[in-house]
């Protein structure tokens, strides 16, 4: 019973899924069409890095606005290595991994060690990376793409599943081991919970909230790779649009702002109803203008949500 | 001068008098030293910097349009401080101006209205989103953030589908036209105009209990309510202000553009975060709320436009002003961390 109502949250979320997608696929036949299944799948692969950027954070109890930021800096400078030193598509992911890395390390260190709220700091930084991306490029798209990258951006597996699915299962799936498995999953979450009690049980919070800010960069610079294999083009405005997607994911999820309740299922199945009916408005040819309304709409029904479970949880308890 | 008019009756008052000036020296330290002071101090010398260091700064010309910038600014920064008072925060400012000003362009290129009713219903339509924000924030309890995250996508969202996109540019000349008056050689009247909008926020926190209730609810909502103050009420008027205030500065910016458009304040209207945080925060206002600094929130809007209009005129390029705008904030923040650092360091030794 326990078991049940810990997972209450992304069980029934899954159902909505499937149920959204039967319903939409009944509705218009070429929903199920294979091109639009790749499509989707795409769309899945990339939401799902820039959600779970956000959730880690959020699992502390803070947030990273600059997560947009750091995915875009990542993103031009993967393909500026790659444009103008010639490096290796290998060796300009690692690269970009490690500027994510120590952009969140930055976000991390100002926030645990000097003490200065997750909002301000990432507020600061999220135009500061910004900057340095439009320094850098001038605002100008970079289009020396290698072939293997862009092939990796378009190419499927099999059938309809994409290239990129593939390393966003992997880090999804060692963000859920990360989280449900390791003592290090259980800290975030306990410093996230309760600050003071995770401190007395012998926990340093400053030590995982720079840690979840790291692995938040790790994951943006992750994304904006995929941005780039995705657009065939170094475009210096990926993760302009982030901003609002990486908070609807989690929050449909049933992540708690305040932090200690995040779940990676809640999330993935988060995200694949905002790409579910992000994509029916695309089938259905209604305007692209009611993607934003529809997300803003989502967002307010699913905190009200979150907050009527929560109260009928404690009422409950 | 006034020395004849002291006669020796008026010893004991003479001391009374040197009492006075030795308080009123007193109080002028405390304002000297206080970030009020140092923020306009700093924006003094960067405009001082600046005037040595490029050519043209100076001129009535980069004045003149420093003045129309730095009143956009500043509304930015006092809509976003409004909120920031009562403990909280409002995402949606660019957005709700964005609104606010594509109504009013409605006003006038579809339905032919004047100039003055269209721009009240750009004010109300602020405020009436503003007002908006506070009520569900207010009712559900949830925090400013995820709510304005929210119906910040919600507002443009909408305006987006109503407008399709469309700016309105073809608007009488006499909305336009106030921005092209000067006071003098390079004073543009908006930025008096935001002064003013300044002295009624200040009036309002100092003197009013409505913004006294607001600061009371910023600084603890739970003593606050235990005092008789309507929390709910104070949270919904706070970020009705914010909305009025975000309507007035898009006004203003519709007006120096000459049209009014949907792109005006970025996606979103996020490009309106960066400078409606750095105004209140590098302006001395607390962010967990409580504590309003409505000059130093001015004087911080001054300082920034100075060195964004500064760093455009040493060539630094467009691109990495924002870089160092990010960086100031940062800055600033540690600073005041720094300082507040040092202060409790000292205090148990003294």
């Amino acid at each position: 019973m326990s078991i049940w109502r810990r997972n209450e949250a992304w069980i029934g979320l899954a159902a909505i899924d499937s149920l959204v997608f039967v319903l939409l696929g009944l509705l218009h036949p070429s929903f199920f069409s294979s091109f639009n299944i790749f499509v989707l799948l795409n769309t899945i692969a990339l939401s799902t890095m820039i959600a779970l950027g956000q959730m880690v954070v959020i699992a502390v109890g803070q947030m990273n606005l600059s997560l947009g930021s750091i995915g875009g800096l990542a993103a031009v400078i993967f393909a500026g290595a790659m444009q103008t030193i010639g490096l290796p598509p290998v060796l300009a992911v690692l690269l970009a991994l490690c500027l994510g890395l120590v952009c969140g390390l930055i976000n991390g260190f100002f926030t645990a060690r000097i003490g200065i709220s997750a909002f301000i700091v990432t507020l600061a930084t999220f135009a500061a990376y910004k900057g340095i991306n439009l320094g850098l490029t001038a605002a100008q798209p970079l289009y020396g793409i290698p072939a293997s990258v862009k092939l990796a951006g378009s190419a499927s597996v099999i059938g309809p599943v994409p290239w990129l699915l593939v390393p966003s299962l992997v880090i999804t799936l060692l963000v859920w081991f990360v989280l449900a498995r390791l003592p290090l999953g259980r800290q975030i979450l306990a410093v996230g919970g309760n600050r003071q009690a995770s401190e007395l049980a012998g926990v340093s919070p400053n030590r995982i909230v720079i840690l979840t800010h790291a692995l938040s960069g790790v994951i943006a610079a992750a994304a904006g790779i995929m941005a780039v294999a995705r657009l065939q083009v170094g475009q210096p405005t990926i993760g302009d649009d982030w901003l609002i997607p990486s908070f609807t994911a989690p929050i449909i999820g049933g992540a708690v702002l305040s932090g200690g309740r995040v779940g990676v299922a809640g999330t993935v199945c988060g995200v694949i109803l905002v790409s579910l009916i992000t994509q029916a408005l695309v089938v259905f040819r209604v305007d692209p203008y009611y993607v934003q309304f529809a997300l803003g709409c989502m967002i307010l029904c699913a905190v009200g949500a979150n907050r009527l479970r929560m109260g009928r949880r404690l009422g409950a308890g | 001068m006034n020395k004849s008019a002291l006669s020796p009756l008026d010893e004991p008052r003479m001391s009374e008098e040197m009492g006075r000036v030795g308080l009123t020296r007193a109080r002028l330290a405390a304002r000297l030293a206080s970030p009020e002071f140092s923020i306009f101090a700093l924006a003094a010398a960067a405009f001082g910097l600046f005037a040595l260091l490029t050519q043209g700064f100076d001129s009535p010309f980069n004045l003149f349009s420093l003045a129309r910038s730095a009143a956009v600014n500043i509304l930015i920064g006092l809509a976003m401080m409004s909120v920031i008072v009562s403990g909280g925060l409002d995402l949606s400012v660019g957005a709700i101006g964005v609104c606010a000003s594509m109504a009013s362009g409605a006003a006038m290129q579809l339905l032919g209205w004047p100039v003055a009713p269209a721009v009240i219903v750009a004010l109300l339509v602020g405020a009436a989103l503003g007002f908006l924000n506070g009520q569900i924030i207010a009712r559900s309890g949830l925090h400013s953030f995820v709510v304005t995250l929210g119906t910040m996508s919600l507002f443009f969202g909408g305006m987006i589908i109503l407008t399709r996109g469309q700016p309105f540019d073809s608007l009488p000349d006499a909305f336009s036209d106030p921005m092209r008056w000067r006071i003098g050689r390079w004073l543009s009247p908006m930025l008096p105009l935001t002064f003013v909008v300044a002295a009624a926020l200040a009036y309002l926190y100092r003197l009013t209990d409505l913004g006294r209730g607001m600061l009371a609810v910023g600084a603890n909502s739970q003593a606050a309510l235990l005092s008789g103050i309507s929390v709910r009420r104070m949270i919904t008027l706070s970020h009705a202000l914010a909305g009025l205030l975000a309507a007035l500065a898009a006004t203003l910016l519709a007006m120096r553009n000459g049209a009014a458009i949907t792109s005006m304040a970025g996606d979103l209207g996020q490009d309106w975060l960066l400078p409606g945080f750095l105004a209140p925060i590098l302006g001395g206002t607390a962010l967990e709320g409580g504590r309003v600094a409505v000059w130093g929130t001015v004087f911080a809007a001054l300082l920034v436009t100075i060195i964004n209009s500064g760093l455009l005129l040493l060539h630094v390029g467009d691109f990495w002003v924002q870089f160092f705008l990010g960086v100031l904030l940062l800055s600033a923040v540690l600073i005041d961390h720094l300082r507040k650092h040092l202060l409790a360091k000292r205090r148990p030794s003294a």
